[in-house]
Order: C-alpha cells, then sequence, then structure tokens
C-alpha cells in the first residue's frame, strides 16, 4: 500500500542512484519539508521559538556529530565545546565588523582546525581511550573560554551577538531565524546523505568497521579519520553561530559544558547511530521530552487536586524520561531511526508479513 | 496493530496536551507570575525552599482577597537550569500572559535579559543574573531587588573595618569556586584593599568544589586576619568543614547570602558556631510576616511544602522576594488603578517601591528607575549553634565603589551588541 515499489524500474545509473528511490519517500519529504515552511506562519510564536527553532539546530548539530560518531565510529564527548568554539569564534568575528556570512563560515573554520588537531592528537588511541580525550578536550576548551576575559566578554562572562544580517536578510526576528536555521539544517542533510554514497563515505564506513582493515585495502585510516573530524568539527562551528546569532543572541561559558555534549551524544544514540533521520528523531525527544513529561505531570497534579510536593512534581518527569530512553533502546536498541524503518519496511510488503524472494 | 494504536494514543495525547495553553487568559481578575525554577539540577540547593517560602506568601496574599481583588497566580515548573527548556517556559509564560518571570538561575537570567527587554516582561533576577543588572536605566526590565554580589562583598569588607577599626596591614583570603560567579567580587575586593590598604590573596578551587583539601593549608599558612569563602551549594559546605580541619578561627571566616540551616547540619551545626553570613532578609519565625503565613497558610494545611522548612534563610528569602513582587503590585495599583494590567504595568509598579520594609522581615528597600538593587542594604549574621543571629543592624557600606563597577559593566554591555 504505502511506499509502492510495483511498477518502478530504474532504467539509469542515475535514476538508480538517487537519494530516495521510492515516489513515496520523495512525496514524504517534500511533504515534511512543506509543513517545516508553512509551520511558523500558522502556529503560536511559542512553538516557533520552544520548539521549532531548537529542534533544527539541535537537529543538525546531531547530524555533526552522528557523521563522527555514526559514519567514522569515533567517539566523541567533547562536541559541546567544538559548538563552543564556533559560536565564540563567530561572535567575536562579527563584533570586529566581519558580515555575518563569513563571520559563520569563520565560526565553522575555527572549529574545524581545533576540532581536527584534537583529533590529530587523540586519534592515536581509540574507543573508550578516544572518549577520555575528547572528554579532556571539552574542559580545555570551557577552561580556556572562562579564563580568558577576552573570550568570555569580562566579569559578567556573557557575550552579546551583534544583530545578524544574512545576504541582507535581518536575522533578528524569530521566523527569519527559524528559516534562516532550516536552510542551513537541509543544506547539511543534504551534504551528509550524499557523502554516505561518495568515496568518502565508503572509506569512512570501512574505517568505521575496522581501521586495520581498511588499511589493508588502501584506505588510509589516518587521513580519513582527521578528514571526519575536520567535516564533522566544521558543521559543529557552523551550529554554534546559529546558536549564538539565531537562538540564545548571548552567549555564556555555561552554555556549552559537558552537559550539552552528552546531551548530543545521547541524542545521537537515541536516534540511532549512523543515521541521518535518526539525528532528527533523536534531537525531538531529547529535546522535548523533558518538556512534556513535566507538562503533563504538572497538568495531572493540578486536575487531580493531588497534594503532590513540587520536588516529587520536578522529579516524577525525569524518572519517566529516564525510563522512556530505556524502553526505546530495549525496543530497538538500533534507535528511533530502526522503529521508524521497521514500520517502512512492515509496510513495503504490506499486506504480506515478508517479501517473496 | 498494536504498534499502530500506539502511535496514535502517543500523537493524540501530544496533541491534547498543547491546546490548553491559552485557556487562563479568559480569566479576569488574575494577575500571572511565571516560576519556571531549577528543582532538579543545580540550583535544588536553594530552589525547593525559595520557591516554598513564595508560594506560601502568595497563597497569604490570595487568602486575604489578593491585591485590589485580583487572585495571584504563581505558575512553578522547572527548568533545570538547562537553556532551551528555560526559553520554552519563557515564551509558555509570555503567551499565558504572564508579567513577571522569576527563574533563578543565573544562566537563564542572562539568556532572558534581550528578550524580557523586548517583550516588556519584568524579569527577577534575585541573587542570581547579572550583577549590573541593578543598573536600572541600561536594564529596565530587570530586577534583581536583592543586594548582589558585590555589594554583599563589599558589605563583608565594611564589617571587617567595623571590627577590627581599621584594616591597614591586615591580610584577607578570599577562597572562592573557578566559574565567573566565583571571580565576580574580586573587583571590588581589589579596589577596596587599594582603599583601605589591607592585603588580598585569592584561592581559586575547581567547581563543582567537592574537594578543597589542598587549598586550605595555604589559606592557614597565609595567617589571614579573616577569611571569606565564595561558592554555591556542596563548595560552600566542603569549603566550611576544611576551614574547621585547618583550625581557622570560625568567628573570622564569613560568606555570602549562600549559607543556610542545612549546611549546618551537613558541616556539623556546633563545630560551625561563630561562621558569618550575609543576611539579606531576616531568619527564623519570628517576623511577624513568617508568624501570620503560619497562622494562615501553614496551619489550615495550606502550605506549600514541609512545615520544618518554614521560616528558614532560603523560605525566607522566597517569602521577600514574594513580598517585594507583590508590593509592586500594590503600588501599581495605586499608579494606574484600572490597569490594564500588563508588564508595563506592572515596571511601574517595581520602580515605584519605596521604604517597603515587609513587616520588618527586609531592610526599608526602595526601588528607582535607576537603582534596581533596593538600596544595598542587609546585615551580617552569626551562626549562634542552632540559628543565624543578627551581629548587625541593617547597614549598607561601600556602596560608591560598587556602582562605580556597576556602571563600567553595564556600560560595557550597552557598548555590545550594536
Amino acid at each position: 500500500m504505502f511506499y509502492r515499489r510495483a511498477g518502478i524500474r530504474h532504467t539509469s545509473y542515475r535514476s538508480e542512484r538517487r537519494l530516495w528511490r521510492l515516489p513515496f519517500d520523495r512525496g514524504l519529504v517534500v511533504a515534511v519539508l512543506i509543513v517545516l515552511l508553512i509551520l511558523p506562519l500558522v502556529v503560536d510564536r511559542l512553538y516557533l521559538v520552544g520548539y521549532l527553532l531548537p529542534w533544527v539546530i539541535w537537529s543538525t548539530a546531531a547530524l555533526g556529530l552522528n557523521f563522527l560518531m555514526g559514519g567514522a565510529g569515533q567517539v566523541h564527548l567533547g562536541y559541546g565545546a567544538i559548538i563552543a568554539i564556533g559560536a565564540y569564534a563567530s561572535a567575536h568575528a562579527a563584533r570586529f565588523g566581519v558580515p555575518f556570512e563569513i563571520a559563520m563560515v569563520a565560526g565553522g573554520l575555527a572549529s574545524a582546525v581545533v576540532g581536527s588537531a584534537f583529533g590529530a592528537t587523540a586519534l592515536r588511541v581509540k574507543g573508550l581511550y578516544l572518549a577520555m580525550a575528547t572528554l579532556a578536550m571539552q574542559s580545555i576548551v570551557d577552561f580556556v573560554i572562562i579564563h580568558v576575559p577576552a573570550i568570555s566578554g569580562g566579569g559578567q562572562a556573557t557575550l552579546r551577538v551583534p544583530p545578524a544580517r544574512f545576504l541582507g536578510i535581518d536575522l533578528t526576528e524569530d521566523v527569519r531565524s527559524y528559516y534562516f536555521v532550516l536552510l542551513v539544517g537541509i543544506v547539511v542533510t543534504l551534504f551528509v546523505l550524499n557523502v554516505g554514497r561518495s568515496s568518502f563515505g565508503r572509506a569512512l564506513a570501512a574505517v568505521r568497521e575496522k581501521d586495520y582493515a581498511a588499511a589493508v585495502i588502501g584506505v588510509d585510516s589516518f587521513r580519513f579519520k582527521l578528514l571526519a573530524f575536520w567535516v564533522s568539527s566544521f558543521i559543529g562551528g557552523i551550529v554554534g553561530a546559529l546558536l549564538a546569532f539565531c537562538y540564545y543572541r548571548a552567549i555564556s561559558p555555561d552554555q556549552f559544558h559537558l552537559d550539552l555534549s552528552i546531551q548530543l551524544v545521547a541524542m545521537v544514540i537515541v536516534g540511532g547511530l549512523g543515521s541521518i533521520l535518526g539525528s532528527f528523531f533523536g534531537a525531538a525527544l531529547i529535546l522535548f521530552a523533558p518538556i512534556l513529561l513535566n507538562q503533563a505531570v504538572g497538568a495531572l497534579a493540578v486536575s487531580s487536586g493531588l497534594g503532590i510536593s513540587a520536588d516529587l512534581r520536578a522529579h516524577l518527569p525525569l524518572l519517566l524520561y529516564g525510563a522512556m530512553i530505556m524502553g526505546f533502546l530495549l525496543i530497538e536498541p538500533l534507535g528511533l531511526a530502526k522503529i521508524y524503518d521497521n514500520i517502512r519496511n512492515y509496510l513495503l510488503v504490506w499486506p504480506f508479513r515478508h517479501a517473496p524472494r | 496493530m498494536k504498534r499502530r494504536t500506539f502511535l496514535t494514543a502517543a500523537g493524540a495525547a501530544f496533541v491534547g496536551l498543547q491546546i490548553p495553553i491559552r485557556n487562563a487568559l479568559a480569566d479576569d481578575k488574575v494577575i500571572r507570575f511565571a516560576m519556571p525554577q531549577d528543582f532538579t539540577r543545580v540550583y535544588t540547593f536553594v530552589t525547593v525552599e525559595y520557591s516554598q517560602g513564595q508560594r506560601d506568601y502568595i497563597s497569604l496574599v490570595n487568602a486575604k482577597g489578593g491585591i485590589n481583588g485580583y487572585q495571584i497566580v504563581a505558575d512553578i515548573s522547572d527548568h533545570g537550569n538547562d537553556l532551551p527548556r528555560a526559553l520554552e517556559a519563557y515564551e509558555r509564560a509570555k503567551a499565558q500572559g504572564a508579567i513577571l518571570v522569576d527563574p533563578l538561575s543565573t544562566p537563564v537570567a542572562r539568556a532572558l535579559v534581550q528578550r524580557a527587554a523586548a517583550d516588556k516582561i519584568n524579569l527577577i533576577t534575585a541573587y542570581s543574573g547579572r550583577s549590573d543588572a541593578a543598573d536600572g536605566e541600561t536594564f529596565p526590565y530587570v530586577f534583581p531587588l536583592s543586594p548582589n554580589y558585590w555589594t554583599q562583598a563589599g558589605l563583608l569588607i565594611d564589617y571587617f573595618r567595623q571590627q577590627d577599626g581599621d584594616l591597614k596591614g591586615k591580610k584577607i583570603c578570599f577562597v572562592h569556586i573557578d566559574t565567573p560567579f566565583g571571580k565576580e567580587p574580586i573587583p571590588i575586593l581589589e579596589a577596596l584593599a587599594a582603599k583601605q590598604g589591607f592585603s588580598l590573596q585569592t584561592f581559586p578551587y575547581t567547581p563543582p568544589g567537592n574537594d578543597q583539601s589542598a587549598i586550605w593549608p595555604q589559606v592557614r599558612r597565609a595567617k589571614p586576619d579573616w577569611v571569606v569563602f565564595w561558592g554555591a551549594a556542596v563548595g560552600q559546605t566542603v569549603a566550611l568543614t576544611e576551614a574547621i580541619r585547618n583550625g581557622i578561627p570560625m568567628n573570622r571566616v564569613a560568606s555570602s547570602v549562600w549559607l543556610s540551616e542545612s549546611d549546618m547540619d551537613v558541616v556539623g551545626r556546633a563545630q560551625a558556631t561563630g561562621v558569618l553570613k550575609v543576611e539579606p532578609c531576616a531568619s527564623g519565625q519570628s517576623p511577624k510576616i513568617i508568624q501570620d503565613i503560619i497562622k494562615t497558610v501553614i496551619e489550615p494545611a495550606k502550605g506549600a511544602g514541609d512545615r520544618a522548612k518554614v521560616g528558614t534563610a532560603y523560605y525566607n528569602y522566597g517569602v521577600m522576594m514574594a513580598a517585594l513582587m507583590i508590593e509592586g503590585v500594590r503600588k501599581a495599583f495605586e499608579k494606574a488603578p484600572n490597569g490594564p494590567i500588563s508588564g508595563d504595568w506592572l515596571n511601574a509598579g517595581l520602580n515605584a517601591i519605596s521604604n517597603f520594609d515587609a513587616e520588618g522581615l527586609i531592610p526599608p528597600t526602595t526601588v528607582t528607575n535607576t537603582d534596581h538593587q533596593g538600596g544595598g542594604q542587609c546585615r551580617i549574621a552569626r551562626w549562634d549553634g542552632s540559628k543565624f543571629v543578627p551581629a548587625t543592624d541593617w547597614f549598607s557600606a561601600n556602596q560608591d565603589v560598587v556602582w562605580g563597577e556597576i556602571k563600567k559593566s553595564s556600560a560595557e554591555y550597552k557598548a555590545s551588541g550594536k
């Protein structure tokens, strides 16, 4: 029924290698895109600023981290620091009068340089040791930002970013910010999708599966690991600029602590390691489940008239949230994207149980 | 099929949650305050008691018929010190018609400063947020309404001066958490050291401060005349424990407003006897306003939390802030009895608070368009083994140095972001 495959013949390599080969998938992507484009015009500002904007930004960040963790198999516990470097570099560049378009790219480049410098030193180690090395990077970057007032913005440690204009369009207003963020998100998504079918993407996959084996077949694993760090850090830096200019508009070190890194790793794992769709699902779940659970418990506390103490009312959503994440990972260890994939696979052959061979 | 039913149900629940948002607007005779605070992450050491005090005071006001027939609705939620959540809570509060937001978190307050100014919503940043927000000209919609950290440091130094007669040649050690918050008082301390001729030694410890054992022997060796320790939550109790372990006399040790009875339980009530703190409002159950709360709210079992917490330092901070907010509402009604109720309307009221002492709970506080700190009066209190007893009367000191720093910092803020 859905995801109809009958009658679809690929008669050229071009059509065989499209990003979405089924017309239904293409239709779905277009439909989601149209919804995302129309939503800010119809929903309340609350949903725009409270949900849509952070969702797109965090999804883009998750894409960047997923590129490294899922694509190249390198654990990174310091992605928050990468984002911080991008945010601070772009904010300072813009304060110097550099146009936003260039400041944003400068933020990305700064993150890419620092990120791959740490990557190069960290890449002598693997697995858990790499996790520790990137964790150290997080601490070092935090420390430097806090202890250099020229970076953090003086005694109050808050740096206001100048109003941004992108190609002459003022981005200080939330709807325009959202469209700009969405544009960047789409570009990053398309990039990551396309890398998957390029030689670069296949080399990363080889490195991810086993770096010795990759070296044996002629893939320079060190070079590709470093490239993965570079690309992923660049995306992180761009996200930092988006956070600074389109969402927070004033940045302080506590926005980029380890909490952010852990949050992003959680998004990638809950969404689905190596899955592009999963980055979007993961970001939505990790960002909004606490908010919605809080509201649900709050509404329940009010409507039931039970005297639930403030303490319990605040902690109950956390318990539920933890249970929810465990539940999702128990149902499907490969993440939310795999749950979607299961549904899709089911519908692909519906009403049959499985595809005939 | 089960999976699809589950998904449909989840979708329906999600949509259902989103609908009731604007209902509250329909209620008339209601003034909404939003209090999204951190009950679960960083500010847990204060939030529960602070929020309990706020809600109990608001219940008291409502039980007496509200203000001008208007009931105060306090919307409590948890933002977990997480900025996306806090921004969502702020936008929700705004959509529901709140005219005041009290996030009780420095990162959140910093992130909300510009939004609150643009939306004309009054942002309360008691004991948190930007210290330079005391400058009402630069931050018209931000109200600390409480002595900032610069004032607190200035008051402590003045108390030391009162005790010793003269600080010339004395040595003061400042032990602080190594974060922007911990380093904040240093410019004031340095300025006062130059002015009054004492020597200042600073000792940073790494956050969160659960291990300070390397720092305190150095403090002991420095043989200080006075020690000021500056942190929050676990850092405070660890600092005090280490000070005791290193034999530093407790009556020469002082801290900011972040010291409470429950910290003393951790350190040991008897061992900590003599330690000094800055008290922005009276603690204990004796102030008349707390007695009123006990009679009208707690005894009919309408209290917001554990009865044992009524009258603790942080509970009273909450009562203090709620009292100031509601005094602002009262003044706003005096200025414009017919409203309309809006952020602007409350702003005028908050700026008109004059000589308000909450029936003896707080020092006489006057808020003006230029001074959102409220005069910067406090008293120094000493732990006597079971409670904090005032060691001085309400006083204010070194405000010239403090305001110099406020003006400098707010000018920097003004210059940035263009």
